[in-house]
């Protein structure tokens, strides 16, 4: 019994690798001929009869399905590369993707197959080139909701992407990056290191392409369908008029799961595309981590625990209130917007040297970060 | 008949006696220079001929040998023609030479006249300490042969003064030679050229009192300068990065003077002294610009000269737009800026210049400068920022120990605002710093200071120490990165005048150091 699936799921993996059929004819030819294997020995017989009316095949597909042999053509390679291949067939593959009409027909993965069936999961994608503050956001976003327990799934792609699966390992969490090529094209090679921490710290990184695939055109878009499928919520970061980003907020609304998007100013061009969705979906307003905890029904209570010191203020306000001297005031000023160096002496009116210890101190407690030399508030004080 | 005069070769910044052996024997008439001479070298023997014509010699019709030993050694330039000219004329008889004579420097134009050469101080300073001290050189030299302490230095116009001088009372054509006039020019124009004085070098410094707002990147300039800390300023174009740094030349301490020997050295041998020369006191400041190929910056070439790196020894290097500069010209970098010299190896040998320099550095972000600006999307693609700063490798980046991202000054800081201070005050303060910290460490600089050297002599109070600690295991950080914050802080501490170092300096430093070496980014992009 056991050696008739196995049959069955290599004669899936064999017409998976048959060029020109994809998800939907795969299941089609499966459910006519009444399985996998059927549709392979059949067609090795040269015998059509049983395709329905409704799915006239091509007669070089006809050829291609002839020829077709065990065992699939990638298969080796994803051995080679040590990947994992799920299939429909497989009692671990994410039931999820049933929301797609064309669920991918094989998995290719590294890392750990159960981070697909966690039991939230949060997409968070966004522009390739982001500013300081969506970086911020995205992180903020990331951290709060691998800290509670989310799997964080991205893109694995400069900018937003990054941000967010890195704030997620650093957050302990889980985090699913879904790459829009081969494995054996990757992800950007600048992400190679971020790519190796994911999976050694329980999460995954999956492609509906065969390994040998490289990136084209339309990759990209169709792995966007996963990254909102595999997901029970979508947050949009930052999106200008024409991005990636949008093209997975379609799908998530098709795929009826959540959307949410933050807003920006109605001037700046890097959140263009996010205030189009807002205006013309419906599309929910991203106000802030702890707001998007509570819309997903998420407790924000593990948060706060798993946060540790138990010292820890509740808020902004009360953070302030404890802080004394300089601190304070390089705190207070960060609060209103992120700064460099010289805006906060200005800001603050201390000596350089004074601002300076205090910004040494902040990043010590974990309320102030710096990035490119730009200092923003983190932890408790980024949540008023 | 064999003449023997003395002169001097000079190779990196030391030179070596050679010997000049003319001899003038029967046969048919010829001039052979032997002795591994250049094309320049190779010359002499037309422009010694003319000019021993017209200086009212004779030039002998007879086989003539020339031969400048050691004879293994490569020798280079003009500076060997006055040697030639009047060895010439002691061994065709026309002149004798007195005993224990002159080493003789010089290049001859076709008139007879001299020209001035390059590096005569360190080729006068070998003759001396070969117990040469009787020197004959060209005029416009002679100012540059006085620095070397016991020199009796002649500074001549012309071959025939020359002759005069090695002939000495007895000398019998000498007296009768043409007496040449200095600086004979044929038009009025040129004459006009070279009787203008020497413009003084261009003055583009600014003074800090002109640099509005930016009070944090003051502040880092400042504790940079005074403890010899590389330092890194980033910022968007406009940001006023060029405009900071200009002010560099005004906060700089003079040169003491072994320094002002050195740099004077330096200068002869690079050809940059003019006269009126005296020693070079001013600390250096070079600015090379990004399109600098790799020889002008460390040195080298055809002809080896010293480079950038060299020029600017014991001052600073600023390199603008750092990303720009070929990337082989940067990682040449690395060299001098941890072993304080560079080496520049040729087939005929290895010339070894000093370059004691501290690097003062400036760039963009990425290519449009908006990358991690709070506000303003960068418009580069997704790679290229980091691209960008890639161009730099990063040993050389990790030798900038301070960085300091500058924004662009607000209008209201421009227009308004508490008038700056000027650079008259912050230099006093960096002199005083300095003076300490050299006093303290055996005469070097705080970033000179190994890392245990600087644990050592910091004294970090006990709260500090603690803060150190607390720094440490929080950030993760390397020894290296540890030792970074000490110098630092050690280097504030001076600028506030205390002998130990308090927890203030430390988390200042730690404020200070590079950003990306926190550990939030080791996993962002």
């Amino acid at each position: 019994m056991a050696s008739s699936r196995e049959a069955e799921r290599d004669a899936w993996l064999v017409l998976a690798a048959v060029e020109g059929v994809g998800p939907r004819t795969l299941s089609a030819l499966v459910g006519a001929a009444g399985g996998a294997a059927a549709v392979l020995t059949r067609a090795g017989r040269g015998d059509w009869r049983w395709l329905p009316p409704e799915l006239p095949l091509a007669p070089q597909l006809r050829a291609r399905l002839h020829a077709a042999h065990r065992p699939a053509p990638f298969a080796a390679l994803a051995a080679r590369m040590g990947l994992w291949m799920l299939t429909p067939l497989d009692a671990s593959y994410p039931a999820r993707l049933g929301v797609l009409p064309d669920p991918p027909a094989v998995l290719f993965g590294r890392g750990s197959p159960e981070a697909l069936r966690g039991e939230a999961a949060v997409a968070i994608v966004g522009t390739r080139h982001p500013t300081l503050l969506g970086r911020a956001l995205a992180s903020d976003v990331a951290a709060l909701m691998a800290g509670c327990g989310a799997v964080i799934v991205s893109g694995l792609a400069i900018g937003i992407d990054g941000a967010a699966h890195a704030a997620a390992l650093r957050a302990g969490g889980t985090t699913v990056a879904v790459i829009g090529a081969g494995h054996g094209h990757g992800g950007p090679r600048a992400h190679r290191a971020l790519e190796a921490a994911i999976v050694a710290q329980g999460g995954a990184v999956i492609s509906e392409l065969a390994p040998a695939t490289p990136p084209t055109r339309g990759t990209y878009p169709r792995r966007n369908r996963l990254l909102s499928a595999l997901s029970d919520a979508v947050a949009v970061i930052e999106a200008p008029a024409r991005s990636g980003a949008l093209n997975t907020a379609h799908h998530a609304l098709e795929q009826g799961r959540p959307l949410f998007v933050a807003p920006g100013r109605p001037s700046d061009p890097a959140t263009a595309g996010c205030l189009r969705l807002l205006r013309e979906t419906e599309a929910r307003v991203l106000t802030g981590p702890l707001e998007l905890l509570e819309d997903l029904g998420l407790s924000v209570a593990p948060v706060r625990a798993a946060r540790g010191s138990p010292g820890e203020p509740a808020g902004r306000a009360a953070a302030l209130a404890g802080l004394r001297g300089g601190e304070r005031l390089v705190a207070a000023a960060l609060c209103e917007a992120p700064a460099g160096l010289d805006r906060l002496v200005e800001r603050t009116g201390l000596e350089p040297g004074a601002v300076s210890g205090s910004l040494a101190l902040l990043q010590l407690r974990g309320w102030v970060q710096a990035i490119d030399g730009t200092f923003l508030v983190a932890g408790v004080l980024s949540h008023p | 008949m064999l003449a023997t005069l003395v002169t001097a070769v000079v190779d990196g910044l030391q030179g070596s006696l050679v010997r000049v052996e003319v001899d003038v024997a029967p046969g048919l008439p010829a001039c052979h220079i032997v002795g591994l001479p250049d094309a320049a070298l190779s010359e002499a023997r037309e422009r010694v001929r003319a000019a021993i014509r017209n200086a009212g010699f004779e030039y002998p019709a007879s086989r003539i040998t020339v031969n400048l030993a050691p004879a293994d050694r490569r020798k280079r330039g003009a500076a060997y023609d006055l040697a030639i000219a009047v060895g010439i004329l002691v061994a065709s008889g026309q002149i004798r030479a007195e005993q224990g004579g002159w080493a003789l420097l010089g290049e001859l134009s076709l008139d007879g006249s001299l020209q001035p050469i390059v590096g005569a101080m360190p080729m006068v300073a070998t003759l001396v300490a070969a117990g040469q001290r009787r020197i004959v050189l060209p005029r416009p030299n002679l100012a540059e042969a006085r620095l070397v302490q016991e020199a009796e230095a002649v500074g001549v116009v012309g071959l025939d003064d020359a002759a005069r001088l090695v002939a000495g009372p007895r000398g019998r054509r000498a007296a009768q030679a043409i007496r040449r006039e200095p600086a004979r020019v044929s038009s009025p124009a040129v004459q006009a050229e070279a009787s203008r004085p020497v413009p003084p070098a261009e003055d583009s410094s600014v003074d800090l009192a002109e640099v509005r707002g930016q009070p944090g990147a003051r502040w880092a300039l400042e504790i940079a300068l005074a403890g010899g800390h590389n330092l890194l300023l980033t910022g968007p174009p406009g940001a006023g990065k060029t405009l900071l740094a200009r002010s560099i030349p005004s906060l700089l301490p003079p040169l003491d003077d072994r320094e002002a020997l050195e740099a004077t050295v330096i200068a002869s041998v690079a050809g940059l002294l003019r006269e009126p020369t005296d020693l070079r006191r001013t600390r250096p400041f070079r600015a090379p610009h990004h399109t600098c190929s790799y020889a002008a910056m460390v040195g080298g070439g055809s002809r080896v000269a010293p480079g950038e790196v060299t020029l600017a020894h014991r001052g600073v290097l600023f390199l603008d737009e750092l990303a720009e500069f070929d990337r082989d010209v940067l990682d040449a970098l690395r060299q001098p800026l941890e072993e304080g010299s560079v080496a520049i190896a040729r087939v005929s040998g290895q010339v070894r210049y000093p370059a004691q320099v501290q690097l003062v550095a400036a760039m963009n972000p990425c290519r449009c400068g908006y990358a991690g600006d709070p506000q303003r999307a960068c418009t580069c693609g997704p790679h290229e920022p980091e691209r960008y700063v890639r161009r730099v490798s990063g040993p050389l980046l990790d030798r900038l120990d301070l960085r300091v991202a500058m924004r662009r000054v607000p209008v209201e800081a421009l227009l308004g605002g508490p008038a700056p201070e000027a650079s008259a005050t912050v230099r006093e303060r960096i002199a005083v710093a300095r003076a300490a910290a050299m006093a303290r460490n055996g005469g070097r600089p705080n970033a000179a200071l190994s890392g245990s050297a600087a644990m050592r002599l910091a004294a970090l109070e006990r709260p500090a120490m603690a803060r150190l600690q607390q720094l440490a295991m929080r950030d993760g950080s390397t020894a290296r990165g540890i030792h970074r914050i000490v110098r630092v802080a050690r280097t504030i501490a001076d600028l506030a005048g205390r002998a130990t170092v308090d927890e203030s300096a430390i988390l200042a430093a730690a404020g200070l150091r590079d950003p990306a070496a926190l550990p939030p980014q080791a996993l962002a992009a």
